[in-house]
């Protein structure tokens, strides 16, 4: 045995979603389908409920016309220290790794379907079909990011081949990673600064900081105790005292 | 049982005993040929028959040992080739750098434009050398000009493997440096990116054409990177 090669920084990556900043203008979505390699979805696929988007929208009516407001809420997949999908896989093909990431190895995965079953934030999707882009679009495909083929589970890996180029550079230079210069693309696309990405292991970091604000809350976590990695400020309305989804 | 055998002998046909022996032995050697052959592939290494465990043709059969080697020069038929003084002539003993430029850099290691060729072979080598001649006449600039080099190492799409952090270990990391295959660095605190390319590509600088030697499986990739103490995480390589 000789000396390692390399002290791992323990980063312990996790994201905020202030669903007060959400406005549903979907461009996260679009960003991830493009960094990702994801298939297109077609009407049909939606009808079948096999439509593809690691990270979605969801969207609200509260109230009644006229005094009616949309509420959105971006879901993608929670990384969950507690994850539900993981114990379930029968090849460890999902696993938790110690960057506090819901990792998915796509050529170890066998496609039971098991861990899809187990989430419940729903944002686990299996491919049904073998993916096709129109011909024009398949120069586009992102070359970081492997194109998951038939029969495989697949989910928001928050940009992983980001995170690692990113990590590497910094390792190259000499220098640590710093604060916002892992950006996904959701977070990367975002107008209104809804998505924060970062270091929780960091607490100066500003998705630290944001977490251990007073409207942080978890998703599902008081009644699953899943410790989601992605936490969500409530909204907060200068009319009326807001409850908090979840 | 030996009664058996007895009346087997005296009913069977001769034409039967001898055809038998004949097609059986060939067809079990084929069988065995074709066994061992699926699984040193299986591991990497296939035997090297049907131009397997050679390296692909390339558009233009470029020589490493021109570029990269410094040993003599031999023509084809094996002759050690002289210049017009009667001297031996050697390689030009490049760096691996200076053609893969980006390979300390980032994860592709890169292969070199075809400017960069021709401003050498713009005078080196005779012009009768059908190669050369292609070289040039294809003009600078454009994605016509450019040579639609064959990879020879590809690992699969699920795997993403970068040249950087190897290179920067391999020659900076004195663990290494003291394993290094190259054992007449084995005192030097660092070495050059050069010295460090046959870890897993082999010896380049004396191939006239470029094959893949390491079978470079994940058993391989991982073994290292345990003993090594880089990540061994699933998400290191596979994403
Ligand atoms: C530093 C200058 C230099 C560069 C750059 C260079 N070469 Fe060469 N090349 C040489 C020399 C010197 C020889 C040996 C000449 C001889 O064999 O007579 C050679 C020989 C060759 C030959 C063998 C010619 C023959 O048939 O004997 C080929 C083919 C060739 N080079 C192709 C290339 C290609 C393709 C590139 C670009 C990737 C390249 N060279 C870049 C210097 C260079
Ligand atoms: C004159 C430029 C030049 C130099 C110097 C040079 N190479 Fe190359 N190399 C090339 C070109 C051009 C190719 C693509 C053609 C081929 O594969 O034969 C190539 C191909 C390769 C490949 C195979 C790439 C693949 O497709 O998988 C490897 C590995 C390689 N070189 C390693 C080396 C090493 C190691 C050295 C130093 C000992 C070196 N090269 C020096 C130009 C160069
Ligand atoms: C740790 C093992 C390792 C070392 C050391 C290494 N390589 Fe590679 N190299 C690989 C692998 C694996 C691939 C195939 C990469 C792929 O398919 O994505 C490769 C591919 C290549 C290629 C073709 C693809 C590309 O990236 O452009 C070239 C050229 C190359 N190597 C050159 C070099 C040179 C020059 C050096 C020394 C400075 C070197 N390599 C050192 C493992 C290594
Ligand atoms: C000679 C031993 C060796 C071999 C063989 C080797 N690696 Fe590595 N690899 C290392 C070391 C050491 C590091 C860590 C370098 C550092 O960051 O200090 C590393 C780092 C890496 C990284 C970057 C890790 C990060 O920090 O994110 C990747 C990716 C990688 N290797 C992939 C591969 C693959 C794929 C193969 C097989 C083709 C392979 N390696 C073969 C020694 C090796
Ligand atoms: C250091 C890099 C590295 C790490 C870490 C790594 N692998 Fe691999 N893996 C490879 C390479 C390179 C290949 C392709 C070569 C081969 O087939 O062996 C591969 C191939 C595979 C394959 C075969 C795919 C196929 O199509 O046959 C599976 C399955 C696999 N890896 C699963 C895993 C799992 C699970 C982990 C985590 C425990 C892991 N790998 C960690 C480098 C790595």
């Amino acid at each position: 045995m000789v000396q390692p090669a390399q002290q791992i920084a323990a980063h312990h990556w996790g994201m905020t979603v202030d669903v007060d900043r959400c406005t549903g203008c979907q461009a996260c979505v679009v960003a991830c389908q493009a960094e990702n390699n994801l298939p297109i979805n077609l009407e049909e696929h939606f009808h079948q409920k096999r439509a593809f988007e690691w990270i979605r929208v969801e969207r609200y009516w509260e109230g009644e016309f006229p005094n009616i407001k949309a509420r959105f809420i971006p879901i993608l997949c929670q990384h969950c220290e507690n994850a539900p999908c993981e114990p379930v896989c029968p090849v460890y093909a999902t696993y938790h790794n110690d960057q506090g990431m819901n990792v998915q190895v796509y050529n170890r995965c066998v496609g039971t379907r098991y861990c899809a079953n187990g989430c419940p934030y729903q944002v686990r999707f299996f491919n049904y079909w073998e993916p096709v882009w129109p011909e024009a679009l398949r120069n586009q495909l992102n070359p970081d990011v492997t194109v998951r083929s038939r029969g495989v589970m697949e989910k928001c890996s928050f940009c992983v081949q980001r995170i690692r180029r990113a990590r590497i550079e910094a390792k190259r230079d000499g220098r640590a990673v710093a604060d916002g210069e892992i950006q996904p693309a959701c977070v990367q696309a975002c107008p209104t600064n809804t998505l924060v990405f970062g270091d929780l292991n960091d607490p100066n970091s500003k998705v630290s900081k944001l977490r251990n604000g007073r409207r942080a809350y978890r998703l599902l976590n008081d009644a699953l105790r899943t410790e989601p990695n992605v936490y969500y400020l409530a909204r907060v309305d200068n009319d009326e005292a807001e409850v908090a989804h979840g | 049982m030996l009664e058996f055998m007895n009346r087997m002998r005296r009913t069977t046909p001769l034409w039967v005993k001898i055809i038998v022996p004949l097609v059986g032995l060939p067809v079990t050697a084929a069988l065995a040929f074709a066994v061992v052959f699926v699984i040193t592939a299986w591991l990497g290494k296939p035997l090297p028959v049907f131009g397997f465990g050679e390296g692909p043709e390339q558009p233009i059969p470029f020589p490493h040992t021109a570029h990269a080697g410094t040993a003599v020069l031999v023509d084809t038929a094996g002759m050690a080739r002289k210049d017009a003084q009667g001297n031996d002539l050697h390689g030009v003993g490049l760096d691996c750098a200076f053609c893969h430029r980006t390979v300390t850099q980032s994860a592709s290691a890169g292969i070199p434009a075809r400017e960069q060729c021709v401003t050498c072979h713009k005078v080196i080598g005779s012009a009768d050398k059908d190669t050369l001649a292609r070289l040039r006449e294809l003009g600078l600039g454009g994605i016509e000009g450019a040579i639609n080099w064959q990879r020879v190492h590809r690992l699969p799409d699920s795997v993403r493997f970068v040249h950087e952090p190897h290179i920067r270990y391999l020659t900076t990391h004195p663990a290494a440096i003291e394993n290094s295959p190259d054992k007449t660095i084995g005192s030097a605190t660092s070495v050059t990116p050069a010295q460090v390319c046959s870890t897993c590509h082999g010896d380049i600088a004396t191939m006239t054409k470029v094959k893949q030697v390491e079978a470079l499986k994940m058993g391989q990739c991982v073994n290292c990177h345990r003993d090594n103490g880089a990540p061994t995480d699933c998400i290191t390589c596979h994403f």
